[in-house]
């Protein structure tokens, strides 16, 4: 009689976890779902309302941070690369022969073709 | 080299001979009292260093497994082999199962205590590595591999179906209440439970916490070392989501249902992806603060891949480091079965119990996703198969889903839907586990 006390008295706690449990995790996924269901698109369009202004033409888009780049800095990095790209042939291997083929043909175990081809 | 052997060999059949031929002579020195006396002394300096020599090899007899071996050793050494056997053999599971049959191995050797031999001894190697195990470093580790692997969109597209990853957390919680009646107390009680969340790492974590042989209970008693049997439990029923699961859905699911086909789920943008792991971590973990150490490391690795300026480290986390840590935890989990702490009716409970959980959280899934069918209209039905996703077992239970769908419509595919609660399962029981934790720690 002594343990049986203690021993309702855990699977009471038991239901207490087994409800309060279910509860949270539901809740829980139920709130991240409703998140990314409305909260996360309404968050997207606030976003795009804040980032997005009246679209610019071309030539509104003001030159103040390329102003230090001139034609003349375009030409020089174009011609270097341009240089540098035509350079690249003199770095090309110079053996220029035919490399040799090896045909697929493997008799494994005839005499011949191993002495013929050492590895 | 055969003369080498040879010699060796004569010289160690003398080694064994001359011991028997020095007591035949120690016996006849008795017998003739009249030898000399300095002789004698010789002999019987000789005799003593020949029994020395036997007293070592039974010393080191002794040390040998072979005097030490148990059946349960045994058997346990046995079952190790089997798993081996099935993971290269049948290629189930082979990263689980290798290291962990090995490690069944390693923990079944038969040794002498107080060598600072064995896995639950201080100071040994392999009690430093069980380390990461018993302080529930490794999980999260594997949590944060995860992450970096996980793709959440599909998730992301249709949220609501976040909400059969937490129906199948019913299986968490029948299980809990099962262990209490069959008489484990509540902490225990609780670590069985998480097998139902069908997450090895998670089930690792909150045994780790709960029932791992150092914490006292309210009445002075010492809670039980469940750590091996739960994760064996959590990973060969993991292991056998292909065998549980097709069953139960066939049984509840008819024929028509199972036919449902869903609409192909949305293109989810990129920010969206990047804004998942950041805001879903706040949420649960707000709510649940005692899975920090899962969820955490969950959505910082998927925050790691979705970022899109970390690939280096996503690319870490969901190679190498994952790689080790499950070699790490593979074999320490296994060397922790150790038979005389493994062999015990409660593993055999838990067993049964993790069975009945599995079941149960399939079953939750499945009738819950009936019933959000109820509430749902035209083509936004959903397919109830993937109810079973929702025991988490990534990505074993969306695959098992997306072939059953197969059989009964070769054109249905469900793998993309039912990926969604299956991530959703991780994340609800990861959520289970802490709030288990935060009644019981």
């Amino acid at each position: 009689m002594m343990f049986l006390p203690l021993f309702t008295d855990q699977i009471s706690e038991g239901y207490v976890i087994l409800i309060t449990g279910l509860i949270i995790v539901f809740s829980a996924l139920i709130l991240l779902s409703l998140f990314f269901k409305y909260a996360l698109p309404i968050m997207l369009y606030i976003y795009k309302v804040i980032t997005r202004r009246k679209d610019k033409k071309i030539t509104e888009i003001s030159l103040k941070s390329d102003r230090n780049f001139t034609g003349e800095i375009a030409a020089a990095i174009g011609a270097a690369v341009h240089m540098y790209m035509n350079e690249q042939h003199d770095h090309e291997s110079a053996i220029l022969t035919i490399k040799q083929v090896k045909k697929t043909y493997s008799p494994w175990s005839s005499k011949i073709y191993g002495t013929h081809n050492r590895l | 080299m055969k003369k080498i052997l040879l010699i060796f060999s004569v010289l160690s059949l003398l080694i064994f001979i001359r011991p028997a031929l020095g007591l035949n002579s120690n016996k006849s020195a008795e017998n003739i009292t009249t030898s000399v006396s300095v002789e004698q002394n010789n002999q019987i300096e000789e005799v003593n260093s020949y029994n020395g020599a036997f007293e070592g090899i039974k010393q080191f007899y002794n040390y040998t497994g072979f005097a030490n071996a148990t059946s349960g050793n045994l058997i346990m050494i046995i079952i190790g082999i089997i798993f081996i056997f099935l993971g290269i053999k049948y290629d189930y599971e082979p990263l689980l199962l290798i290291p962990i049959g090995i490690g069944v191995i390693l923990g079944n050797i038969p040794f002498v205590a107080g060598n600072q031999t064995g896995i639950y001894e201080t100071g040994s190697v392999l009690n430093y590595l069980y380390f990461g195990v018993v302080k529930g470093i490794y999980p999260p580790l594997i949590f944060l591999g995860i992450g970096a692997m996980t793709d959440f969109s599909s998730l992301i597209a249709n949220p609501k179906l976040m909400l059969l990853g937490a129906a199948a957390q019913i299986g968490v919680f029948a299980t809990f209440l099962g262990a209490l009646y069959l008489g484990f107390n509540l902490p225990e009680a609780g670590a069985i439970g998480i097998i139902g969340g069908a997450d090895g790492p998670t089930a690792i974590f909150l045994s780790s916490k709960l029932a791992n042989g150092i914490n006292i209970l309210p009445d002075g008693t010492t809670v039980k070392n469940l750590i091996g049997p739960i994760a064996i439990a959590a990973y060969s029923y993991m292991a056998l989501v292909p065998v549980i699961q097709p069953p139960i859905m066939r049984l509840l699911i008819s024929k028509k249902d199972r036919k449902i086909r869903m609409k192909p789920p949305r293109a989810v943008s990129q920010k969206e992806k990047m804004i998942f792991p950041v805001a879903a971590l706040i949420l649960t973990t707000f709510i649940s603060p005692s899975s920090l150490p899962l969820l955490g490391m969950l959505f910082f690795g998927n925050l790691l891949k979705e970022s899109g300026r970390t690939e280096r480290l996503a690319d870490t986390a969901r190679t190498k480091l994952i790689d080790i840590v499950t070699i790490l935890l593979g074999v320490t989990v296994g060397a922790s079965t150790q038979a005389d702490i493994f062999i015990t009716k409660d593993s055999l409970l838990i067993f049964g119990l993790g069975a009945i959980s599995f079941v149960i959280a399939t079953m939750g899934g499945l009738l819950f996703a009936k019933l959000m069918n109820l509430f749902l209209k035209g083509d936004n039905k959903i397919n109830p198969l993937i109810g079973a996703a929702g025991v988490s077992a990534v990505p074993d239970s969306a695959r098992v889903v997306h072939t059953e769908g197969l059989k009964s419509d070769p054109h249905n595919y469900l793998l993309m839907h039912a990926m969604a609660p299956n991530v959703s399962g991780v994340i609800g029981s990861a959520i289970a586990a802490g709030i288990i934790l935060s009644f019981l720690g």
